[in-house]
């Protein structure tokens, strides 16, 4: 079982990041699962998304999850929420951030000794898409760290999740995969 | 019907109003529908009256208030005209009276051992209006 | 046909309010009243904007309350339409009332019920509150623990609310946020499958149906509404379990998928059991799993369905359990919990030995973990092999504070 847990915003886009992702594990015969935390959800507050994968169908319903992944979208959230709840000794984490990962572990103590990438989601979506919406980039920068499809097969997927959007905001969304894809570190 | 047990009764307290399936409703004359049981048709309210009411066609003008603001369908109107009271259905309201327009009144209320020839050959003459 | 069909992979990663979306839309709904609530908007949402898309050809007609929603479903139906409508928690609450019009007038409704705590205090979030208000309103009431089942039991829902020996309406409940916002793999039938599943709409006793005029909606006091009543619950005893277990065996032949009234899993050789209903179900099977390889022989029973309650059915399954626990989740408000109740009641006049014991638990949405369910599942082992409860009746699962039990 892969389970993912997503850091974001209401209105950036961890939801539909969350089910996109799940929707293209799907297609390689996979069992998948994409949940949210929604709590009085106004748009600018903090919650969660959260995906788990497996060889066979997921009967786990639980909210609690010790994840292998950890998605920082947003880039205060490191600061004002607790990303390493419930984490693991190898949990991965990729954050969104300005900083490089050796500047953000030294301004986040709790993130010492833990394995860090760092991309900066929000300033490529906004140069890719036009827009502060960081969910697809960090589904580039996750192919990147995790290897888990090529990014070619991803994007081509990607495009059928979001081909009811304007094609130039789907060419966005593509450019930003690959962006994250080769930028996180 | 009112001892059915609970099996004999359609199922959602569901009730039909005629035996059988209808055509041409509109066309077709009250006496000459099949009304079911369930239909307040086949049932007589002519015992809950005090007071009834005598139609003399010699004044109506066939205006129809009568036949629109009886509220139990009970003034009889053939090709527009009165042609009387379903006494089955009147309870005796008096509404017929109350809106009939002429001068003197087509319809009024008797009591119900009057018969209706000594009511029509005592009935009023036209009244002056105060000027 | 004057609208779209679509197009299905035979995968679609759907949650359970696109899926039961998805159902209404395959079953040609002719009438959707909705107004909507959190966390089933995205039903009626979706049913309308397949309706505004050319995928369904029917009338989604806005309202102002759930009261009102329900009363032009109760207008739908007895004009003749195929109907359905969706929501939870207070927007149930105020749709009460109606529900046993439609039961009573024996209208097949289907209503979605997407499963939300009762307020006070003010919550969106998953409890069965909603769906134990209405239990005894007269519905017939499917409970699905996962998105595909939201979508399987929409379908079925049709078909026996309309079949003629049944013609009530039916509840399906999924679990809110839980089942209805969680996106899952689905394996959807094809528009035409789905369709000749549930079948054309065969009215009876219809209000536009003008040759043989008809009154819905009688008053009968104590002359007959007693009669009429005993009608209704004698076809819910006596005719819907066995139309229910054959409409799942034609969907188990069409879809692969079987259903049952219980589900058990694992209780052939089980000496202690869960009892419950919604996504718990699924993590509790989970669990009872990895007991067996602790060496504790653990089953799940789910209830998939609440009304006509599997009376005979549970008692049999659970006679040579040695210790059940019953689920609720939702506040007993100064009694056993329903479940509690319904099981102890089927078992009474029985010679099982069976210790059963309630837990509350869920309430508002509080996550029920892995680890809740083995510390339970120990617990019952611990009463099986003492041969005699060792707790309260009653305890609370997963609250904060000093540990509560009662009865």
């Amino acid at each position: 079982m892969l389970e993912i847990r997503w850091h974001s915003r209401a209105g950036q886009g961890a939801v539909t990041g969350a089910k996109g992702l799940a929707d293209v594990i799907s297609t390689t015969g996979k069992h998948v699962q994409a949940f949210a935390f929604y709590g009085s959800a106004k748009r600018g507050a903090a919650m969660t998304a959260y995906n788990r994968v497996d060889e066979k169908p997921i009967l786990n319903h639980e909210k609690y999850m010790e994840p292998d992944y950890v998605f920082v979208i947003d880039p205060a959230l490191v600061y004002t929420s607790d990303v390493t709840i419930n984490g693991k000794e190898d949990t991965k984490y990729i954050i969104t951030t300005h900083l490089t990962t050796e500047e953000l572990v030294a301004a986040q103590p709790k993130l010492e000794g833990k394995e860090v990438y760092t991309v900066d989601c929000i300033t490529i979506a906004n140069e890719t898409i036009g827009r502060a919406i960081p969910n697809t980039p960090m589904l580039g920068a996750f192919m990147k760290i995790s290897g888990m499809y090529d990014i070619e097969f991803f994007k081509e997927s990607m495009q059928r999740v979001l081909k009811k959007l304007p094609q130039k905001i789907v060419d966005g969304n593509m450019l930003a995969i690959q962006r994250a894809y080769d930028e996180v570190k | 019907m009112e001892n059915n047990g609970w099996n004999e009764f359609e199922i959602g307290a569901m009730l039909r109003t005629f035996d059988g399936a209808i055509e041409d409703i509109a066309g077709t004359r009250q006496e000459d529908r099949n009304y079911t049981q369930n239909s307040s048709f086949t049932a007589s309210v002519a015992d809950w009256r005090l007071e009834k009411p005598v139609f003399n066609k010699d004044y109506c003008i066939d205006c129809q208030f009568c036949w629109v603001y009886c509220p139990d369908i009970s003034i009889i109107s053939r090709d527009k005209k009165v042609i009387g009271v379903d006494m089955d259905h009147c309870k005796g309201c008096g509404i017929c009276v109350e809106v009939c327009p002429t001068n003197p009144k087509s319809l009024l209320m008797f009591s119900e051992q009057t018969d209706e020839e000594s009511a029509i050959a005592g009935w009023p003459t036209k009244e002056d209006k105060e000027k | 046909m004057a609208f779209d069909k679509l197009e299905l992979n035979e995968t679609e990663v759907w949650d359970g309010n696109h899926a039961a979306a998805q159902a209404l839309r395959q079953a040609q709904v002719d009438v959707v009243s909705a107004y909507p609530i959190t966390p089933s908007t995205a039903i009626v949402e979706g049913y309308a904007k397949f309706k505004s898309d050319n995928l369904v050809e029917g009338e989604f007609v806005m309202v102002e309350s759930e009261h009102a929603a329900m009363s032009g479903c109760i207008g739908a139906a007895a004009a003749g339409g195929r109907v359905a409508t969706a929501t939870a928690s207070q927007g149930l609450a105020l749709m009460a009332e109606t529900l046993y019009q439609a039961s009573g007038m024996r209208l097949p409704i289907v209503l979605n019920i997407v499963n939300r705590a009762l307020a006070a205090p003010l919550n969106v979030n998953c409890d069965h509150s909603d769906m134990y208000m209405v239990r005894d309103s007269g519905w017939i009431q499917f409970d699905a623990f996962n998105p595909q089942e939201a979508y399987d039991l929409n379908l079925i829902a049709f078909k026996v609310a309309e079949d003629h020996d049944v013609r009530l309406p039916v509840v399906v409940n999924q679990d809110g946020f839980l089942t209805s916002h969680t996106a899952q793999g689905i394996h959807p039938l094809s528009d035409d499958d789905a369709y000749n599943f549930v079948g054309e709409y065969k009215p009876m006793n219809d209000m536009l149906d003008f040759e043989n005029p008809v009154t819905h909606g009688v008053q009968t006091e104590e002359d007959w509404h007693f009669e009429h009543k005993a009608r209704q619950h004698s076809d819910t005893m006596n005719i819907v379990p066995g139309k229910i277990d054959e409409v799942f065996a034609e969907f188990e032949k069409l879809s692969g998928r079987k259903y049952s009234q219980l589900e058990c899993y694992n209780m052939d050789d089980a000496d202690v059991a869960v009892v419950c209903m919604g996504t718990s179900v699924e993590t509790a099977r989970e669990v009872a799993l990895e007991m067996r390889e602790k060496g504790i022989k653990a089953g799940v029973v789910g209830i998939r369905v609440l009304r006509p309650f599997p009376f005979a059915n549970i008692a049999e399954v659970l006679k040579d359990i040695k210790a059940v626990a019953a689920l609720d989740r939702s506040a007993p408000g100064g009694a056993a919990g329903a479940l509690f109740n319904e099981i102890a009641g089927a078992l009474f006049n029985t010679d099982s030995k069976m210790l059963l014991s309630g837990y509350i638990y869920g309430l508002g949405g509080r996550d029920l973990t892995k680890k809740h369910l083995v510390d339970l599942y120990t617990e019952l082992q611990a009463n099986a092999d003492a041969g005699k409860l060792l707790t309260q009746q009653q305890q609370f699962i997963g609250v904060r504070g000093p540990k509560l039990a009662f009865l």
